[in-house]
């Protein structure tokens, strides 16, 4: 992230960041040598993956987990956790 | 609060986003956003410097909920600070909770602990235990098992067992302040946010103590997170029970336990400990569990 994106600024000199989370959007995509692919036949919805991610990378939805794969640092507990193989793993490209 | 009775019941909102520079994995992150579900947003965590410090690194910060910075001695009197300050200005509806590492709690910040803990201050202590000040360089501390290789217990030809201590039994310790303590795991996210919620309730200090695996110290493959934590409580490393009011009660009960060297095996800090070390550990594991089992459901410190 740039410096011009962030959203903080000095009180008396000291600064202070505005937006609580922020860390949300900053890119952690090149930690990881794989990740984690969701197969939506084989999920039985029980919530597994998203408790266990410590990186608050998987969201929950109705429809089931939805991975941001900008958070995810690829620690692959999801996929081991996951009692119906519904989360694979993939090499990633480059 | 009510209890929660499975996964599935486990709060949707997540208080601690992903983008922190913890490592890949890592059990203690997972433990405090698993917490923050059942705390809420109205919460102000102490943290002593350690690994969890390397959440909050200028300008980015995971956290949706108050967090002070202080010195490794003394989280727990901060929290009594905090705590009363917000009965000056009379606010109830707060919850003050420590997040601080073994380090802080056995070594370094006992006395300020033992201080907060004695006086009964409404205060939560959770303990990520990762049995090696992490942050560091993986030295050892008093909450390291024996038999583990660290870098001031290093394993070599003169000392081929690495930490020879017998690491310190804080639950009995903190039981003898006549305060709730129990001890959790993240493969068990129930009985953990449950003895959060418990906590939570008690007017009182509550002192929770959970195993924060370390993929990296720990030297084993991140995806095996739950699963190591998980084989630590069927081996007996790592029983889960509560110490109230002096009592003690065990939560997770199993007729036989699990040979410690399967949770050995996967981990790069056990590697090549030899055969009687491996007996050592296992008679230490047998003789805390059948005390245990001897003092289940009665007086305990």
């Amino acid at each position: 992230m740039r410096e011009e994106e962030l959203s903080y600024k000095g009180i008396h000199g000291i600064p202070v960041i505005l937006e609580p989370g922020n860390a949300a959007r900053v890119d952690r995509s090149s930690w990881r040598l794989v990740r984690p692919v969701y197969n939506k036949d084989k999920c039985t919805m029980c919530k597994i993956c998203y408790t266990y991610c410590p990186d608050s990378a998987i969201a929950w939805t109705k429809e089931g987990p939805v991975i941001n794969l900008t958070s995810c640092k690829g620690c692959m507990i999801c996929v081991e956790e996951c009692p119906t193989n519904a989360m694979t793993q993939e090499k990633e490209s480059s | 609060m009510q209890p929660i009775k499975n996964i599935k019941d486990i709060p949707e909102f997540d208080l601690l986003t992903g983008g922190s520079s913890v490592c890949a994995g890592c059990g203690p992150s997972m433990g405090l956003k698993l917490a923050l579900k059942v705390l809420g947003p109205k919460t102000i965590i102490i943290n002593s410097a350690g690994c969890m410090t390397l959440l909050p690194l200028f300008p980015n910060t995971p956290l949706k909920v108050s967090w002070i910075h202080n010195a490794i001695e003394n989280a727990a009197t901060t929290a009594a600070g905090a705590r009363h300050g917000l009965d000056a200005l009379g606010i109830k509806d707060m919850n003050v909770v420590v997040y601080a590492g073994d380090g802080a709690t056995y070594d370094i910040g006992f006395a300020s602990l033992s201080a907060t803990a004695i006086k009964n201050e409404r205060v939560i202590y959770i303990c990520y235990n990762n049995q090696a000040y992490g942050n560091t360089g993986f030295q050892c501390t008093t909450a390291t098992p024996y038999g583990s290789d660290t870098k001031t217990t290093p394993r070599g030809k003169e000392n081929p067992i690495g930490n020879t201590t017998i690491h310190k039994d804080m639950l009995k310790l903190m039981g003898v302040h006549r305060v709730y303590c129990a001890t959790a795991s993240l493969a068990y996210p129930v009985d953990f946010l449950n003895k959060i919620n418990k906590a939570k309730e008690r007017d009182g200090f509550s002192y929770i103590e959970l195993l924060g695996t370390c993929a990296t110290g720990w030297n084993f493959d991140p995806r095996y997170t739950i699963k190591i934590s998980r084989l630590a409580v069927r081996c007996g490393m790592w029983p889960l029970y509560e110490i109230d009011d002096r009592k003690l009660s065990l939560n997770k009960e199993f007729k036989e336990l699990k040979p410690v060297d399967e949770y050995l095996q996967l981990q790069g800090r056990y590697k090549q400990l030899p055969p009687d070390g491996v007996i050592k550990l296992q008679s230490l594991v047998n003789e805390h569990w059948a005390e245990l089992n001897e003092f289940n459901e009665k007086r305990y410190v």
